[in-house]
């Protein structure tokens, strides 16, 4: 190790030393087997893009029926063929959407999508490293999570459809393969689980691979109490994804074993048309703890990472220091703990014994006082503030306007009490997708407008971007705050025709798939947008040009990832790494604007920390 | 500026804040998380013992005991050729490997053993929850052997292909990386012969 030390050591002496080792980079080696941590954060957004497309398209699908349940669609059936014969989506096809939907949205999009891009665009540039850990591990967990998308994606194009049992994959129905039972429990159920396994094994490759470089490859002085909040919500967010994946694979393990080798872990005595199958001794609940052990635990993977960009976008955007910056990343903490603790509450009516029902209701009560810790500090973050209205800064104000009316009903649901009565019904889709769904994809937009320009080396367009705010912020309370009064109205159901008191419902129901289809096309804005402006988009100002490389800041941020030239370098600066002096929110202080953290301490200045 | 750094040059010297190299950490929070998949395994196997009334015991083939012994000497002949690998003696560092190689392929030979014992017994993977936990949990860790034991063969395949040329050990002592890349692979065999241990152990005591 001695020999490793000393001969490193040496090549740290002279930066243009490495020029030798340098050599062309092929098609193949830029665009697709990539190790640039740039790269590999484009392409988990374009895929994650992808996805996005796919997720919503498949809830308007099914939003079609909840809207219209006596229409036909006839157009429906050139496209999807068996799935919608005569223009009416099946039954079948009804479950295998709201299932996909789920799957997709939650682990596809908001999981690789944000935490993938995110984690590898900002954690190299703003802990000023030149790469992750392992870029070959970071190039693997890109190409997993490609893996499990084209067979998640290939599950629609068999004969027996995706799976189809709820993207929470509960046994008994998930645990039989016999498609008489449910047609999506087939083969599509067993590409589920393998397009998982690969999602799952994507994740902890790229989350150790976070965790790694933020406590390792810091540049000087980039103590951990210098770090953007950015990266602490990223880093946290891996060690939620490393310590609670692994209790979903085992999980899913278990599962595949009950359906391809008949042993009984989740399944008991199932009678089907009269016949008492062999299974004996399992238990469905068992799965629920494994499930959820990961599920919960996986809705913070989720927000987390959104509350990162949304804190760095109000403070930039907001020209203030983020308030309550060690506040902020305790309570982080505080979430990462509870969301351990916490995952029974997704299980009172599964005869969890009251008591301990009682003591999960107190841990999920416990998540409000950091969650609102944060929405305090971001409110003080842009209270009195310069404020720029830029559809960044709009969507990260959206973010948490929508993290408050959804944490609202979180308050209510975390109650084991009231959760009994409502419990799968309409207001528990209201609460999860505005808390989880609708913040984090705010916080995405926010973080893809903010950061599109370090990407791309060009700008979004500001107009589509605003239109595109608008629409989404009012569409999407449109869609689900209708859902709160939905009272008593089951979820997942593919019609409530027969039941006579849900018939007062038809309007709302209506109006949500009226709004959801809006808010879908309003989407489309922003990939035309997104497309376009890679290619055509307003190009970055040029601040200065030192060496051939053209340098900007076009929101005048403080953090390392603007010290980095505009174009990509892979290694991310020319010369050595600049380092760092002081916090990354100094902003409006000592009569200046912003002050880069690269920048020394003046004689007499007091440092933040 | 179509240029690209070797991996090299990224990651030179950035242990000064944990001491570690940040791929050896990295594969640290990698033995975390799969301690919480086995944790996950076997945390279930102690939800299903204490509420399934039909819950069978057996007792444990002591085949499994053997193939401990196999994975421990796994680990000593891994570590004694690790540390000859340090002082520059190849020809021990290969065979070190080889037999440690040896050892491994044991272990999975006993392990399959171990899953007949069984069978003749009447427990099969099928026959009662007992027994079908104590398969899954075998097979999910006979996987991580299998994967050891690709890895492992790379290493001696290129040590054994490379012997007779002298420039390709000199190489060897100077190159940072692959000496990494040997610690790397020593420290995972360690862990998961740690965890057969475990489950080892486990087993012992909850199917009495």
């Amino acid at each position: 190790m001695e020999t490793a030390t000393a001969a490193h050591t040496d090549h740290h002496a002279d930066v243009h030393g490495h020029e030798e080792h340098h050599h062309e980079e092929t098609f193949l080696t830029k665009y697709i087997f990539s190790q640039d941590h740039k790269m590999i954060s484009k392409q988990f957004l374009i895929t994650g893009i992808f996805w996005g497309i796919v997720g919503g398209l498949l809830s308007v699908l099914f939003r079609l029926q909840l809207g219209w349940p006596n229409e036909t669609f006839p157009f429906l059936e050139s496209f999807l063929g068996k799935w919608a014969e005569g223009g009416k989506i099946s039954q079948e096809f009804y479950y295998a959407l709201v299932t996909m939907h789920g799957t997709i949205l939650v682990f596809f999009v908001l999981t690789g999508g944000l935490s993938g891009t995110f984690a590898n665009l900002l954690i190299p540039y703003q802990v000023g490293s030149r790469d992750m850990a392992s870029p070959f591990i970071n190039m693997l967990s890109y190409w997993f999570f490609l893996g499990a998308g084209v067979v998640m994606f290939f599950s629609f194009f068999i004969q027996t459809g995706p799976a189809s049992g709820g993207w929470t994959a509960y046994p008994p129905i998930n645990g039989l393969r016999d498609t008489a039972v449910n047609l999506g429990s087939g083969l599509g159920f067993d590409l589920w689980i393998l397009g998982m396994t690969l999602f799952i094994v994507s994740a902890l490759l790229g989350g150790l691979n976070y965790i790694a470089t933020v406590l390792n490859m810091r540049t000087k002085g980039m103590n951990m109490f210098r770090l953007p909040l950015t990266i602490w919500a990223l880093m946290f967010t891996a060690v939620i994804g490393v310590l609670s994946f692994p209790a979903l694979l085992a999980g899913c393990v278990l599962l595949e074993f009950d359906r391809l080798l008949d042993t009984s872990f989740y399944l008991n005595n199932i009678i089907i048309n009269g016949n008492l199958l062999g299974y004996k001794g399992g238990s469905p609940i068992l799965f629920q703890h494994l499930f959820w052990f990961l599920g919960h635990p996986e809705v913070y993977i989720i927000i987390l990472p959104a509350m990162g960009l949304v804190s760095e976008v109000l403070a930039t955007h907001s020209r203030k220091p983020i308030f309550g910056y060690k506040a902020m990343v305790f309570s982080i903490l505080a979430i990462l703990v509870l969301s351990f603790i916490v995952w029974a509450h997704h299980m009172f009516v599964t005869g969890l014994n009251p008591n301990l029902g009682a003591i999960f209701t107190l841990f999920t009560l416990l998540i409000a006082i950091p969650s609102a810790i944060k929405v305090f500090n971001w409110i003080g973050t842009v209270w009195r503030g310069k404020v720029r209205l830029s559809s960044a800064n709009l969507f990260a104000i959206g973010f948490v306007s929508m993290f408050i009316s959804g944490g609202l009903t979180g308050i209510i649901l975390g109650n084991s009490a009231i959760d009994i009565q409502l419990h799968d019904t309409m207001f528990v889709v209201a609460h999860f997708h505005i808390v989880m769904g609708v913040s984090a994809f705010f916080g995405m937009f926010a973080g893809v407008y903010n950061w599109f320009p370090r990407l791309y080396g060009r700008y979004m367009n500001e107009t589509l971007g605003l239109i595109h705010f608008y629409i989404t912020l009012i569409g999407a309370y449109a869609i689900f705050f209708p859902m709160h009064f939905m009272t008593g109205l089951p979820r997942r159901y593919y019609t409530y025709a027969n039941f006579e008191t849900f018939n007062n419902f038809n309007f709302l129901a209506e109006f949500i798939s009226v709004a959801a289809i809006i808010v879908f096309l309003g989407q489309v804005l922003f990939v035309v947008n997104f497309f376009y402006s890679i290619f055509k988009g307003r190009k970055v100002e040029v601040e200065k040009t030192v060496d051939g490389h053209d340098y900007g800041n076009p929101w005048g941020t403080t953090t390392l990832e603007w010290t980095s030239p505009i174009e990509r370098l892979h290694g991310n600066w020319p010369g050595d790494i600049p380092p760092v002096h002081r916090w990354p929110y100094d902003y409006s202080v000592n009569g200046r604007e912003y002050i880069p953290q690269t920048e020394p301490l003046k004689p007499g200045e007091v440092p933040h920390e | 500026m179509n240029v690209t750094l070797s991996e090299q040059d990224i990651l030179k010297e950035k242990t000064e804040y944990t001491g570690v190299h940040p791929q050896k950490f990295a594969l640290w929070i990698a033995m975390a998380s799969m301690t919480m998949f086995f944790a996950a395994l076997t945390s279930a196997l102690l939800v299903k013992k204490g509420d399934y009334r039909s819950w069978e015991g057996f007792t444990l083939p002591t085949v499994f005991l053997f193939s401990t012994f196999a994975v421990i000497g796994v680990s000593v002949f891994i570590h004694a050729a690790l540390v000859s690998y340090r002082k520059s003696k190849f020809a021990q560092f290969r065979w070190y490997m080889f037999f440690s190689f040896l050892l491994g392929c044991l272990f999975l030979l006993l392990q399959l053993k171990g899953w007949s014992v069984l069978q003749a017994g009447g427990m099969t993977l099928t026959e009662n929850l007992s027994g079908s936990f104590l398969y899954v949990i075998t097979a999910a860790h006979g996987v991580h052997i299998v994967v050891g034991l690709l890895v492992m063969l790379v290493f001696i395949i290129n040590a054994f292909k490379n012997r007779k040329d002298p420039i390709y050990e000199l190489r060897d002592i100077i190159n940072p990386k692959r000496q990494l890349h040997l610690e790397l692979l020593v420290s995972f065999w360690h862990y998961i012969d740690a965890v057969w241990v475990y489950l080892y152990v486990f087993f012992f005591l909850n199917y009495r």
